[in-house]
């Protein structure tokens, strides 16, 4: 059953919904999948959930909220100990704006702590498992996010956010549409940051329409936010189905190598019926594409190391008796004890890249290919409209596989996602198709890029895509 | 042990750290007056280092940078960025500060002091820490420490020299004119508490034996800085003659002991890790900002002492342009009274009673109008020199003590005078009769003794003329 926000909202205007049996009914189901799947960290309280203004331009649309991004006087722990009771004293832009559209929260989603994973293995509180089949992953690090839009057959969508992927890959493993917007188009004020120059408030929903909904409601200049962009607010929902004609997709050579063979046979079957509809895919070359993961997560380790330091028991987070001690030893002993092994792998990592002495060999280096990466977007998007790639090399893995991944595997299955954030452009994952594993039919997602700020450009095209493709959301319940 | 005559050679580059008198912070909109303020009531997200606050430029504060720098003759940077300096200390919100590493602002400039140049390396902005208030006996015994984020993210603005200054007396010197010069620019306030700090590097060269450079770290204070550099530089010498070797290292200024201790050797190297800093973009000055900051510059005080030099002495110029409000005052009331008169009574005895008391002119409320009435006043002759001095050592305190010109008028009346003078010899037989018999001092004393009576009125020399004839 297709339960897309637009024919909601549709409903609603014309007063077919009784909002307090539909905010009910949706609290209930919520609950129950969540107690079944483990999607919230947080789920908020029916009263507060349901005391959402019935009006324009939500009517009370249920919207779940990654937990990191803060709400106020909401419970914000971005999935880690050390924030296990944190409580922020005030609402992230976004959260403001989708509040004033009316929209309900039905809570807080599951996520790796800080947005360090790819499975949401790594949260302190609960792992989501897939709806499509409860042994895998949903993927990370929006894994609550994605999978609860997957599993509940009513509708909602989702705030997300994305370093590296983290919109992407659960939006892929969950068979759901995920849009992450160009670097700076959503203020991040309020968004507990992974890697400052990387992080992206994007959002997950059923359909193209979903997303496009939402980016219209969050994407806005914001001067709280240094690198917020000053675009002008507007509706991405209203030329959506205003297909361009003759769309030219460029498929880098390097995205569709070492894939899964049903990862590449769902693909290449889509983009056949894609060429069939008229659009023109032609390979072309990102050479630089193999330094981008190290480049990626040099850059965002770096960043998290001094990201994290904040986060030492004084005045926020997790705190413990004082004793006869000094600062440093108290910090450590926070930080042992508030930090998971994948936050402290990665604080030690990052420091490591910026120390003097390697600074320039790690750091400064990975600065200077992520410009060349950036480069090599740009010459390709003047020649064509979109790059088409494959979202994930792999099938979501099942969490006995994910537990024997070295920290190194388990990073390499952001190949595809982690160019893309490095360049900060616009990117969407939509389902593309299925294959089957150990007899669980599972969603293939697909990549669409464009250039930067060209997001109206990029959900037309996914929207197009949408319709060629044609289909039918979310698993069987 | 003088340095000045024991061979030995010294380099001294300083850092100083200056508060900037923007009125809200770095990067919030928090207010930087947290002198005197309750503890952590000018805070915020962003200064408090809250997850999910970002920062954001104030633009004031590179206005002000900017002034500065070009008041030390730099050349300003048309793209520059900040970065962040990692390190942990319970007086940073975020364990890092914003700073500037590789691009500062502005780089390359000078200062001339007595005609020689000291090199200026870099000016750049940064936040300030969180203030650490140790509770109990002192820092080192301290039991627990209290932390104020009121102070946290108040701009400061780094100014780097290169190693040019050759010797303490040089280096307070310098500093003095850095201070007096970044008033004038309404950039910074030296009489706030805490608005400099200094870390001072200092090597020493004695034949050819030489000491690695040693960073004193955290001088507040010109005589401080002298000092601590004094100390320094003595045990530096003193250990090379011992035949010791100088480390590099940082050590930490006692200012109630007057020694410097280790804190750390080199081996213990702060290791800063700097990063871009992601939240904020590159920061672009345009030409045109810069010059209309250019043309906006005051005259700064080594312009105005050359003016003033030209017909005042240099001493009373340099006195009276060492303070800002006191070299404004100077310059309204030579357009009304004598302008050598004025630099006496502003420059020498106004500046005296000033720095006995620890003031500054603006700390006390003797309007433009109450300094030309009362140079006048003295200018005509109406009152003494004496009885000047003592209004204005009331007039500090009280603006209403102008009056006293009226009430201390100059006593010329011989005969009143006589009166005095009558009363002063029948109390003082003895000095009579000393001076009687050759006794000189007797003459002053007695002198002394009309002028006392007459609270200084007296004209001096009729009062001499009148004594003279009577005991003669």
């Amino acid at each position: 059953m297709r339960a897309d926000a637009r024919a909601y909202l549709e409903r609603a205007k014309n007063g077919e919904i009784d909002f307090a049996e539909f905010a009910r009914k949706f609290y209930e189901k919520a609950k129950k999948l969540n107690e079944r799947y483990g999607f919230f960290i947080t789920l908020n309280d029916f009263e507060r959930f349901a005391s959402v203004k019935f009006e324009e331009p939500l009517f009370g649309l249920p919207v779940s909220i990654k937990d990191n991004i803060c709400t106020k006087d909401m419970r914000t722990t971005a999935g880690s100990n050390i924030l296990r009771d944190y409580v922020p004293p005030f609402d992230a832009t976004c959260v403001e704006k989708i509040k004033e559209a009316n929209a309900s929260i039905i809570g807080k989603t599951a996520m790796d702590e800080f947005g360090f994973g790819s499975f949401t293995t790594n949260c302190a509180f609960v792992t989501p498992k897939n709806p499509w089949d409860e042994s895998r992953t949903c993927g990370g690090s929006s894994g609550g996010a994605a999978g609860f839009v997957a599993a509940m057959d009513m509708p909602t969508v989702a705030l997300a956010e994305s370093t590296g992927g983290s919109i992407s890959c659960p939006a892929s493993f969950c068979g759901v549409v995920g849009l992450t917007p160009t670097y700076g188009l959503v203020s991040r004020w309020g968004l507990i940051d992974y890697a400052c120059s990387l992080d992206k408030i994007g959002c997950i929903g059923k359909s193209v329409y979903d997303v496009a909904l939402v980016l219209s409601i969050i994407a806005c200049h914001d001067e709280r936010d240094s690198t917020s962009l000053n675009v002008r607010q507007r509706d991405y929902t209203k030329h959506l189905d205003e297909a361009p004609r003759k769309i030219k997709a460029a498929i880098p050579k390097e995205y569709t190598e070492n894939l899964n063979p049903k990862v590449e046979r769902a693909f290449w079957d889509a983009v056949d019926k894609l060429e069939r509809e008229g659009f023109s895919c032609r390979k072309v070359s990102l050479p630089h594409t193999k330094y981008a993961l190290a480049s990626y997560y040099i850059i965002a380790c770096s960043e998290a190391s001094t990201n994290l330091a904040k986060f030492c028991g004084i005045r926020y987070g997790l705190e413990l008796e004082f004793s006869e001690e000094n600062f440093e030893r108290y910090f450590s002993r926070v930080r042992s004890e508030g930090f998971g092994e994948e936050a402290k792998r990665r604080i030690i990592l990052g420091t490591f890249a910026r120390m003097a002495g390697y600074r320039n060999k790690y750091y400064l280096k990975a600065m200077r290919i992520r410009t060349l990466i950036i480069n090599e977007f740009k010459r390709v998007m003047k020649n064509f409209d979109c790059i088409l790639s494959p979202t994930m090399p792999i099938l979501p893995p099942r969490f006995e596989e994910i537990e024997k991944l070295s920290p190194l595997e388990a990073y390499r299955c952001d190949v595809l996602t982690t160019p893309v954030n490095l360049a900060g452009l616009p990117h969407l994952s939509l389902p593309c198709g299925f294959a089957t594993e150990h007899g669980s039919k599972l969603p293939v997602g697909m990549h669409v890029i464009c250039d930067h700020l060209e997001e109206e450009k990029l959900l037309k095209i996914s929207r197009s895509i949408e319709k060629i493709l044609g289909w039918e959301y979310g698993p069987e319940a | 042990m003088d340095l000045r005559h024991s061979g030995i050679k010294i380099k001294i580059g300083l850092e100083i750290h200056a508060a900037l008198l923007t009125s809200s912070k770095l990067f919030c909109r928090c207010s930087t007056r947290w002198q005197g303020r309750e503890p952590n009531t000018l805070t915020c997200p962003v200064c408090l280092g809250m997850p999910g606050s970002k920062p954001v430029l104030n633009e004031k504060a590179v206005e002000y940078a900017i002034r500065i720098a070009l008041a030390l003759n730099c050349k300003i940077a048309r793209e520059c960025f900040f970065s962040r300096k990692s390190y942990f200390y319970p007086d940073m919100a975020k364990n890092f500060q914003i700073t500037q590493y590789e691009i500062p602002i502005a780089s390359n400039g000078y200062v001339e002091l007595d005609g020689k140049k000291i090199r200026i390396k870099r000016v750049h902005l940064e936040e300030d820490p969180a203030r650490l208030v140790h509770v109990g006996p002192s820092v080192a015994e301290a039991k627990y420490v209290l932390i104020d984020y009121n102070r946290s993210g108040v701009p400061l603005c780094e100014i780097v020299t290169e190693p040019d200054l050759t010797s303490p007396r040089e280096a307070r010197e310098f500093l003095q004119r850095l201070a007096n010069t970044l008033e004038y620019l309404d950039v910074y306030d030296s009489s706030l508490e805490g608005s400099m700090r200094v870390d001072a590097n200092i090597s020493i060269q004695k034949g050819s034996m030489a000491s690695e450079r040693v960073e004193i770290k955290n001088i507040s204070g010109f005589k401080e800085l002298e000092e601590a550099l004094t100390f320094e530089a003595i045990r530096q010498a003193n250990a090379l003659e011992r035949g010791e070797k100088i480390p590099r290292e940082t050590r930490g200024y006692d200012s109630n002991a007057r020694v410097t201790y280790s804190l750390r050797g080199k081996e213990l190297e702060e290791e800063y890790g700097y990063i871009f800093e992601p939240d904020l973009p590159k920061l672009r000055i345009e030409k045109s900002f810069v010059e209309r900051i250019k043309r906006s510059l005051p005259e700064l005080p080594h312009q105005k002492m050359e003016r003033l030099s030209k017909f005042i002495n240099k001493e009373l110029a340099k006195s009276i342009v060492s303070d800002k409000d006191l070299a404004l005052a100077y310059e309204r009331v030579i357009k009304h009274v004598d302008k050598k008169l004025a630099a006496v009574w502003l420059g020498n005895v106004l500046k005296k009673i000033l720095n006995y008391n620890n003031l500054r002119f603006k700390d006390v409320c003797i309007t433009h109008e109450q300094l030309v009435r009362f140079l006048k006043a003295l200018e005509k002759g109406e009152i003494t020199k004496h009885a000047g001095e003592q209004i204005l050592r009331e007039l500090i305190r009280d603006s209403s003590a102008i009056e006293k010109i009226v009430e201390m008028k100059r006593i010329s009346d011989e005969n009143l005078i006589k009166n005095v003078a009558v009363k002063v010899l029948e109390a003082n037989p003895k000095a009579v009769l000393d001076y009687k018999s050759g006794k000189r001092e007797a003459f002053e004393f007695l002198i002394g003794c009309v002028m006392r009576e007459t609270k200084g009125r007296a004209d001096p020399k009729k009062a001499r003329e009148v004594l003279k004839r009577m005991l003669d």
